[in-house]
């Protein structure tokens, strides 16, 4: 996939308004798409207090225990890692790089050469009526538009990926585990049955979320 | 093991499939003594539930003995005997702190398919399809639940199975109708359906301090029972007036202090509307039926209680807000939040208070069930409940 050797176009973060929501009172809505770059933003609200969910976010060798197809993350520097992912049987590789980080409060990240070309920024944030956090995250890529096309036709969209990313980080930080079902006990599938799985994203792995059962 | 399969629409099939095993850390292995056939299930038979997929085990009402518990499961070993929640929570969550089980945000796998059809996800469900958590069911020899720690009610006493089955959906979906209804001592309750959960339903008001309980239904069988409970019955069929005559003329023409629809998405009708209706999900306009809820908005007194125990799945077509606004009422639904009820109401089994067995009709094996299945859809052979013992050899 040669557009996936386009140079990183990420801004860096954090950009003017970052991954948060509200600037002055007013509601910030999340950047438009625009020519080849893709944004996402998406928050959950979670039960467990900022500095725990900033010390599970920030020890990015743990990522492959919730984030999808991450196979590994080998730490390579005080703020540089070194991310592999693999979907099927293709394997992309890239750097990363921590741009922001305060601790209980908010990381930014972005890469740094490789296959992909993305930044992001999350933020923790005690929600109102002491009612969990709120943990909020903006998702920057680049990538060619056959990629995108390619991936949203056989594997996940990119932006659905970072959503359900946060969804099993918050079902690990609340529950010690990440609900699935892939391997549930079946009888004869019918022929369209592989499609329909993509179709529902069973496809793609949910990621272990421990180690042990 | 045994499994009972959907197939397709009208199409199930029982297969033998793998056995389930521990996944995750919370996870027990319960091997399943006995099941049942639930209303919800000709949902899936009838097709009305998108995201069924061939192959999928069917099965949301079993309980059983533990055979294998995950790391994380300390309060349950292998040998004890519980009934299972048919919706899948986490205890963890912001809704499971609040109580609201079924809306728990961490037990459906894939949420986003329910995202995209609700704008929020429920909480996962055995055997009822991939938008709710694709979990195979409980029609089966065994199953794998998760969050074991969180929902299997350990049964303690030596009450027999068929006594407490019914605490992993239909009771405690009464119980909650009852209580969504707002009931104050004295009220008039009518209820819209005497299968099972119409029963439960009733029982669970009485309980909960109504001074009369008007129950309707078509079928005689089902309707003799409700009386038995001791509510007054109008049989719809026989009516030569409507229905809301038949419930004016009982509640002295003020309506019912609170109406619960105990039928839900796939409701008979012998009016016009029914036509309307039948015409219109079939060319998939409308995918619900809602002709009782309708009489149910209709009927209910002004500022009275509408509970919708009754599940409905997608869009439905002229419901009658202006009445719903002009008298002010209050409507109250959802999947039962079963974790809250299941104690509570096992002690009031335990204390005599019911024996929920009554109303089983129909004690059958795996290899029966396709068969049943129809039968159950059609209320032929005056079936008001099946029990399965996955374990019963016996050919269909
Ligand atoms: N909320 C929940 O969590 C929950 C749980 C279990 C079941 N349910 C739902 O409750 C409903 C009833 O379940 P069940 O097991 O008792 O099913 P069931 O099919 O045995 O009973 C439905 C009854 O409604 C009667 N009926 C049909 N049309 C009617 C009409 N126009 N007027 C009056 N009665 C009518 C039928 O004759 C039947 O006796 C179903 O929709 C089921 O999916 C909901
Ligand atoms: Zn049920
Ligand atoms: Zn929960």
């Amino acid at each position: 996939m040669a557009n996936l050797n386009e140079k990183p176009n990420a801004e860096p973060l954090p950009r003017q308004s970052g991954a948060s929501i509200i600037l002055n009172g007013r509601y910030l809505p999340p950047p438009e798409d625009e020519d080849g770059k893709l944004w996402v933003r998406t928050s959950a609200l979670v039960q467990s207090p900022p500095q725990a969910l900033y010390a599970l976010w920030r020890n990015v060798e743990l990522a492959p225990l919730w984030q999808e197809e991450i196979e590994e993350v080998v730490i390579t520097g005080e703020k540089t890692s070194r991310w592999t992912m693999r979907s099927d049987d293709k394997v992309i590789t890239w750097d990363s790089e921590i741009l922001a980080d305060q601790p209980a409060k908010r990381i930014a990240w972005r890469s740094i050469g490789g296959d992909s070309d993305n930044a992001g920024e999350v933020i923790f944030e005690q929600a109102p009526g002491g009612r969990g956090t709120y943990v909020i995250v903006l998702q920057e890529f680049r990538m060619g538009k056959l990629t995108s096309a390619w991936e949203t036709l056989t594997g996940r969209n990119p932006k659905q990926a970072v959503i359900e990313n946060l969804r099993h980080f918050k079902a690990l930080a609340e529950t010690g585990e990440i609900p699935r079902s892939q391997e549930a006990p079946h009888g004869k599938r019918g022929l369209i049955a592989r499609f329909k799985r993509s179709l529902y994203g069973e496809s793609i792995a949910t990621p272990p979320g421990t180690k042990v059962a | 093991m045994k499994a009972v399969c959907w197939m397709g629409k009208n199409n199930v099939e029982t297969q033998t499939v793998e056995d389930p095993s521990i996944i995750n850390p919370r996870d027990a292995i319960i091997r399943i003594t006995r099941t049942a056939i639930c209303g919800s299930d000709l949902h899936l038979y009838d097709g009305f539930i998108p995201t069924m997929e061939s192959g999928d085990v069917l099965g949301h009402e079993f309980m059983g003995i533990v055979e294998e518990t995950g790391s994380e499961v300390t309060n349950l070993r292998r040998g004890d005997r519980v009934v299972v929640p048919f919706t899948i929570a986490c205890g963890n969550c912001f809704f499971c702190k609040k109580k609201l089980w079924a809306a728990c945000d961490n037990s459906n796998p894939n949420a986003h398919l329910m995202e995209a059809a609700y704008g929020y996800s429920g909480s996962g469900l055995f055997g009822y399809s991939h938008m709710m958590g694709g979990y195979a069911g409980g029609q089966a020899q065994y199953a794998r639940v998760p969050f074991a720690d969180v929902g299997p009610l350990k049964i303690e006493s030596d009450l027999s199975d068929e006594k407490v089955l019914f605490l992993s959906d239909i009771f405690p979906t009464g119980y909650m109708a009852a209580e969504n209804a707002q009931i104050e001592p004295g009220d008039t309750v009518a209820v819209w359906g005497c299968g099972p959960v119409g029963q439960f339903t009733i029982a669970s008001a009485f309980m909960l301090g109504a001074g009369r309980v008007i129950a309707i239904d078509r079928f005689e069988e089902r309707l003799a029972l409700a009386r038995g409970l001791g509510a007054g019955t109008v049989n719809y069929a026989e009516e030569d007036g409507s229905v809301l005559t038949a419930i004016k003329d009982l509640t002295g023409g003020i309506g019912p202090d609170s109406c619960i629809d105990a039928v839900g998405l796939e409701a008979h009708s012998v009016e016009l509307q029914g036509v309307y209706d039948t015409i219109k999900t079939a060319l998939l306009m409308e995918t619900d039926r809602p002709a009782v809820l309708r009489q149910a908005i209709q009927a209910v007194r002004k500022g009275g209680t509408v509970s919708i125990p009754g599940v409905y799945g997608g869009l439905i077509d002229k419901m009658p807000f202006g009445a719903a606004f002009g008298k002010g009422i209050t409507m109250k639904m959802g999947q039962t939040n079963m974790h809250t009820y299941m104690k509570p109401l096992l002690e009031r089994i335990e204390k005599g208070q019911i024996d929920p067995s009554y109303i089983i009709s129909h004690r059958i094996s795996l290899e029966e069930a396709p068969a049943m299945y129809k039968i159950w859809r059609d209320k032929k052979e005056n079936v008001t409940k099946i029990v399965i013992d996955p374990w019963l050899q016996r050919a269909a």
